[in-house]
């Protein structure tokens, strides 16, 4: 199921009431890419996490087909994001004492069991595609090319419609940065899934259908050239 | 008793499956986790250690009386009598004179009067005076050799450390303040091995009561004409006296008529057994006051370590977040901390299982070569019990740190 994305009238604020980041009118069709850059503490991780339901003091629509996640408590939020939203981030943030499927099949401790198998199936499968060492070998051995697919293997192995993806490619190097985004483009336009990144990386930006500005918390909703 | 934590584990856990985080969680935080399951093993070890101890001391200290029915004395304390008389503790009391002595050897309620002779000794052992009725009661048929047949022989207790044949010759007093000398030339020999009874007098070596008279230069007991009887019947006219009597009757309700006939200003009379179910009342009295310090200073080293698990679940905070972005419910979070600290607080529980398991062995050992009272003490239902009651107050009391990630700020967690 792919679902489109509608934002509007968002304002997400910090604790003590000041204001983080608002955005008018915003929407993304299903399987579109878009990147999200700006300046640092511009919001575009705030606007990452306000798409993925995580941020609390949120006020306006943040709408996925049906799903008004402003209008959702932490339960269902929290259910939405596992059926629907994949999440990768910037430092992997694996379990470094689990192996590769061990992490890609991290979803399978708090799925029904209806759902395990399929997730386990799926994760094996990208696992695969990605090339991920698969030797039993927990990842704390890694390389960062390969913590980071491991990361997109368990992004995607829920089979989500959504990839939400937070500087992707800002712990690489190079070449390394270069081969996943080939791997994170091509599985998410192969698989139809709707990709929104944030990043800083020109050759990442480069790949996506449309590129966002986000500039002293606010959301710049016309596209920008990249 | 593990019904509230097996009910709070089926509740929490329930459609979960935590093991490999747990597992995750144990190894990256290993120290800190051994350190916690150290200290409630310590804790739970030292609990269990110590009532299985009291009780092991109490079974062996009324193991070493049982075969001390009825013990006449002159007037005093019955817990000194006991001490002296039972479990040969050093002692000065008074004498029985020869004519108490007949009165009770005489009664026809009585099977078996002995006298109890004590006050000198060789190395560690005391030498006690007594008769070879005494011996066959206390310890049955004899290990080796065989029974002593004059005034310069005697048995040897089983840890008795003196061969078949060794000579000795006793001094006057025990311990630091005895004198070695004060029976030089008076040479006996070790003729016979009592087997075990788990007792002081394991560690005693036993003469014909004739021979502790005779090295003092008293009467030997019997009349001129009759000097080389061993044993009994005594005369009263030539009986120096001996600080205790046991008295045996084979029917228990002679005994206690014993006991009334001879509780009188001359003579006191009393049941060792009786006398120790006292101390024992005492000591279950201290023996409740210990469960309950044990179990308090559980509960210490459990809120401790819960208190440590709230300072590490910061630690893993950072992961736990990175659950709940991935989907996670709340309820699986808590589930992962609570399992995480229900896992150290189970696995210091059987070990501490384990080290009161050696702690009462090596406790019991020491006890008995101290006391030479055989400690065999085990751990037993009472101690199951109490680790079971352990580990539900704890794990039940784990539900804390666990509610408390629940309420963590996901987004400022995944920033950390």
């Amino acid at each position: 199921m792919t679902l489109p994305l509608r934002v509007e009238d968002l304002s997400i604020s910090a604790p003590g009431g000041r204001v983080l980041l608002t955005a008018g009118r915003f929407s993304v069709a299903p399987g579109e890419a878009i990147g999200l850059r700006g300046p640092s503490g511009a919001g575009k991780s705030t606007f990452l996490y306000a798409l993925a339901g995580l941020q609390p003091r949120m006020t306006g629509k943040v709408q996925w087909g049906e799903t008004d996640l402003g209008r959702l408590n932490d339960g269902p939020r929290a259910r939405f994001r596992r059926e629907h939203i994949g999440l990768i981030f910037q430092d992997f943030l694996l379990f470094e004492e689990l192996t590769a499927l061990g992490n890609a099949t991290l979803a399978t401790a708090f799925t029904p069991p209806a759902r395990r198998r399929s997730i386990r199936e799926t994760a094996g499968q990208f696992l695969s595609r990605l090339n991920v060492p698969s030797d039993g070998r927990t990842v704390d051995s890694f390389s960062g090319g390969e913590r980071q697919r491991t990361a997109i293997a368990r992004a995607l192995a829920h089979q989500p419609s959504i990839i939400l993806a937070d500087e992707p490619t800002a712990s690489l190097d190079r070449a390394t940065a270069d081969l996943l985004i080939t791997d994170l483009i091509g599985l998410a336009r192969a698989e139809k899934k709707t990709l929104i990144t944030v990043s800083h990386d020109r050759h990442l930006l480069d790949c996506m259908d449309r590129v966002i500005d986000i500039a002293d918390g606010r959301l710049m909703t016309e596209a920008a050239p990249v | 008793m593990l019904l509230p934590a097996l009910a709070a584990g089926i509740a929490v856990l329930w459609g979960f499956r935590p093991q490999a985080l747990v597992g995750a969680l144990l190894w990256r935080y290993r120290w800190t986790s051994l350190t916690f399951v150290l200290l409630i093993a310590v804790s739970v070890g030292i609990g269990v250690g110590l009532i299985a101890q009291e009780r092991g001391l109490r079974k062996g200290t009324a193991r070493a009386a049982e075969k001390f029915d009825l013990i006449v004395a002159a007037p005093g304390s019955e817990i000194t009598m006991l001490f002296a008389a039972v479990y040969l503790q050093p002692s000065d009391v008074p004498l029985l004179s020869g004519a108490v002595y007949d009165e009770i050897a005489s009664n026809e309620q009585v099977d078996l009067a002995a006298p109890i002779a004590f006050g000198d000794s060789y190395r560690d052992s005391p030498v006690i005076g007594t008769t070879a009725q005494f011996i066959g009661h206390l310890a049955g048929d004899l290990a080796e050799g065989r029974m002593f047949a004059g005034t310069l022989e005697a048995v040897a207790g089983s840890r008795v450390d003196l061969a078949l044949g060794t000579s000795i010759t006793p001094a006057h007093g025990v311990g630091d303040s005895a004198e070695e000398d004060a029976h030089a030339g008076h040479e006996i020999t070790i003729v016979g091995k009592m087997p075990p009874t788990g007792s002081p007098w394991d560690r005693a070596i036993l003469v014909p009561v004739e021979s502790v008279w005779e090295v003092h230069g008293l009467a030997k007991g019997h009349a001129p004409e009759q000097k080389d009887q061993i044993g009994p019947p005594f005369d009263p006219d030539y009986f120096p006296g001996t600080p205790a009597i046991l008295v045996r009757a084979e029917e228990l309700w002679a005994n206690y008529a014993l006991r009334s006939e001879f509780t009188r200003s001359d003579t006191m009379a009393f049941f060792p057994g009786a006398v120790l179910a006292q101390l024992h009342a005492l000591m279950g009295d201290i023996r409740q006051v210990m469960s309950v310090m044990a179990v308090l200073t559980q509960v210490l080293v459990a809120a401790g370590v819960l208190t440590g698990l709230i300072i590490l679940s910061r630690l893993f905070a950072r992961r736990l977040a990175l659950l709940r972005a991935l989907g996670a419910p709340r309820r699986f979070v808590f589930a992962v901390v609570w399992a995480y600290a229900a896992t150290l607080i189970v696995t210091g529980s059987l070990a501490g299982l384990a080290v009161g398991w050696v702690a009462v062995r090596v406790i019991s050992s020491v006890v008995t070569a101290r006391t030479d009272i055989l400690v065999t003490a085990t751990l037993s239902w009472p101690e199951f019990h109490l680790i079971a009651a352990f580990v539900s107050l704890t794990v039940l009391l784990a539900l804390l740190p666990a509610f408390m990630t629940m309420s963590r700020h996901i987004i400022t967690d995944l920033r950390a």
